[in-house]
């Protein structure tokens, strides 16, 4: 600390003159435009805050109803739709089922699966528990984490914009300058942006085949490609669209698009959710020396639901307090 | 390094002419780069390029730098182990536990200072309370109990100093520890019996590296935001978002891996205040009293100082301050890992378990030697002493 090289004195003093040339330059080449926006970074909308969407897609990204559980079986009825919640969530009564939902796939609301991608996605919903990755605690995958129960911090600078996920606590940069592809495919993608007046187009690719777009099973191979358009539709609302492209899974290009609304809370901060802890039950728990679960056979969980009501508690004494 | 400085000063003083001719404005500006909006400017990607041990060698007293001739020497010391494959115990389990060489390293010139420690003027870690020592003593006792039947400890290997052999395995192996264990120790009876970096939990603050993996930290700004990410310990990477509101810490009952950090602008510098860790966090031994302040200074174009003062008086008899000196990262060729994806590739840690699970039931059919004989814990113990840590 004590000893600093002059040169390095120097070299910290030219690049703050730099640095102050290029400041008031660009303050001269605006002084025609439009005077800025409070809050505008260079001149750009500021999209930085903590947002969370508020709506189902996480669930189902399509239309549907209501469904009684998170994973169901069938009840007395053959029928679909008179389906009961199943074994491995059944405790939590009406705390697990699936709220309705008018989706939020744009124009007939149908993905364009190919044939074969949409049995593989039928099987996906019934393998649910088994095939999700966020189960896992996997990364979520763009553009799942934007509309996860969870928020997400966007730090908006000039030729950097970063998003951080409280969920699994992730993050993606998306690179407003120059950059090179990564040396690998990626679970949250590689993602490169631009302006188009005041909607920031993101370009997202080198995506693995790992990540799903909900809890419905819809999913995507390596081979795709988001366009995303962000643009303020008040200071507190992004309205946020995607075109979604995949030619081994889809037949054409397909859209999304939702609200993403600001944390207004006033001590609003993004807190951990740090589920790899949190799945290490559900991964592990068959390789314990003492199941904390009773039944395992082999990797099968079998769910014996003991539910034992406590004095007081039982539904007639509850009813008649 | 002396001939890229003239360089700098050479090109610095054209500029410097240029730059004061041109625009007086730059005098309003201290030192530091500064964002579009005015806020000192500490992005970019930023790693240590130069390796420097945390603790300072006894035999340089209370030096602070190395002189360049020293420097050399200990390169060439050094980069004379990168060819080496030092095998200890030969023949043993250890041997193939072990086999980790000085390829598996990343290996970095010597940088300029004696230690990261820069106070205590000792360049050491301050002596632990004795609460701490005992802690420590008690922790070390277990891990050795679940080693004393193995092989390790029948050659007297480093992995059991303290500990001694004895062929029946210890009753302690049916104990559950007092405290939340981040350690790997020689039992695997399911996942908290695993270290955090086995778990993939490992990554923190605060974050001096390692020798296996990078170090870097990709520094974002905005108007009164700063966020860092890590990119640490092989894909065990995490995000940070400092709170720049004034706002006091969160409640005590909300406690975060990373902790809770609030941030504010004391001239040119980001100090950051860290307190509300987990529990289940270890830092040399400090949990959730740990208290970082945190000193972000950029101090050249492509150089940033990090000075961190660590304080835990339930740990260290008095505070100390790490000085770690960063260098800006070309950002086109964004050579950091940002997806920390150690989990979805963890297929080593269920494997661990499984083994041990094979193992107990081939010891219960009579097929197998007792689990306790085995140490499937210890690694590392073949790699090359560093001669910066001597």
């Amino acid at each position: 600390m004590r000893i600093r090289l002059n040169a390095s004195m120097i070299a910290v003093a030219a690049a703050a003159a730099v640095v102050g040339a290029a400041i008031s330059a660009s303050v001269t080449q605006s002084a025609g435009a439009p005077a800025p926006r409070a809050g505008d970074i260079a001149g750009r909308p500021n999209f930085s805050g903590i947002w969370q969407a508020n709506n189902e897609a996480h669930w189902d990204v399509q239309a549907h109803a209501a469904r009684p559980g998170a994973v169901m079986q069938p009840g007395v009825y053959p029928f679909e739709y008179a389906q009961v919640a199943a074994a491995p969530v059944v405790a939590l009564g009406a705390a697990a089922g699936v709220p309705a939902s008018l989706g939020i796939v744009e124009g007939d609301g149908e993905i364009p699966y190919t044939p074969e991608a949409l049995a593989i996605k039928k099987q996906n919903a019934e393998h649910w528990i088994d095939r999700d990755p966020e189960l896992k605690c996997y990364l979520p995958g763009i553009p799942r984490a934007m509309y996860m129960p969870y928020p997400f911090e966007i730090t908006q600078s000039t030729n950097k914009i970063h998003m951080a996920y409280a969920f699994a606590t992730t993050a993606r940069t998306i690179h407003l300058d120059e950059v090179d592809p990564p040396p690998a495919d990626t679970w949250m993608g590689h993602s490169v942006g631009r302006w188009e007046g005041n909607t920031l187009v993101v370009d997202v690719a080198n995506f693995n085949d790992k990540t799903w777009f909900d809890r419905a099973g819809n999913f995507h191979s390596d081979a795709l490609h988001l366009v995303e358009r962000f643009t303020l539709a008040t200071p507190d609302v992004i309205q946020y669209e995607v075109t979604i492209e995949d030619p081994k899974v889809f037949t054409r290009p397909w859209r999304i698009s939702m609200p993403i609304y600001r944390r207004m809370e006033p001590n609003m901060q993004l807190l951990e959710y740090r589920c790899t802890e949190f799945a290490e039950e559900f991964l592990y728990g068959h390789i314990r020396n003492e199941p904390l679960v009773k039944r395992w056979e082999g990797e099968t969980m079998i769910v014996d639901i003991t539910r034992k009501v406590p004095p007081g508690d039982k539904f007639y004494e509850w009813f008649r307090k | 390094m002396r001939t890229r400085f003239f360089t700098v000063i050479a090109v610095a003083v054209v500029i410097t002419a240029v730059a004061v001719t041109v625009n007086l404005r730059s005098a309003e500006t201290s030192g530091a780069p500064r964002t579009a909006w005015g806020e000192p400017d500490l992005q970019g990607i930023w790693t240590n390029e130069f390796d420097t041990p945390l603790q300072r060698a006894a035999r340089y007293g209370t030096r602070e730098f190395f002189t360049e001739e020293e420097r050399a020497e200990l390169d060439k010391e050094r980069i004379a182990l990168l060819g080496r494959d030092r095998r200890v115990e030969r023949g043993t389990e250890l041997d193939v536990a072990g086999a980790y060489n000085s390829v598996f390293m990343s290996m970095k010139r010597t940088g300029r200072r004696t230690s990261l420690i820069v106070d205590p003027p000792d360049g050491r870690v301050p002596s632990m309370t004795s609460e701490a020592t005992q802690r420590a003593a008690a922790d070390r006792a277990f891990r050795l109990a679940l080693l004393q039947a193995t092989e390790t400890c029948k050659n007297n290997s480093t992995a059991c100093a303290g500990g001694k052999y004895d062929p029946t395995p210890s009753a302690r192996r049916a104990e559950v520890v007092d405290r939340y264990n981040t350690g790997r120790m020689n039992r695997h009876n399911g996942p908290e019996d695993g270290s955090l970096a086995d778990r993939c939990l490992s990554g923190g603050i605060p974050e001096f590296g390692t020798a296996y993996g990078g170090s870097f930290r990709r520094i974002v700004q905005t108007q009164r935001g700063v966020s860092i990410f890590y990119d640490v310990g092989q894909g065990q990477g995490f995000q940070r978002n400092i709170v720049m509101n004034g706002s006091p810490h969160l409640p005590a009952r909300v406690r975060q891996w990373h902790g809770d950090s609030r941030g504010r602008w004391e001239g040119d510098t980001l100090v950051v205040d860290v307190t509300n860790f987990s529990a289940k966090t270890d830092f040399m031994g400090s949990r959730e009293n740990l208290h970082l302040v945190e000193r972000w200074t950029r101090t050249g174009p492509d150089s940033l100082e990090y000075a961190v003062t660590l304080e835990d008086p339930t740990v260290w008899t008095r505070p100390w301050t790490v000085i770690e000196e960063f260098t800006r990262q070309n950002d086109k060729e964004n050579r950091i890992y940002y997806e920390p994806r150690c989990h979805e590739g963890n297929y080593g840690f269920p494997s661990l378990l499984l083994a041990a699970r094979l193992a107990d039931k081939a010891y219960a059919d009579g097929r197998g030697p007792h689990p306790a004989t085995h140490d499937n814990a210890t690694d590392f113990v073949g790699v090359e002493e560093n001669p910066l840590a001597r």
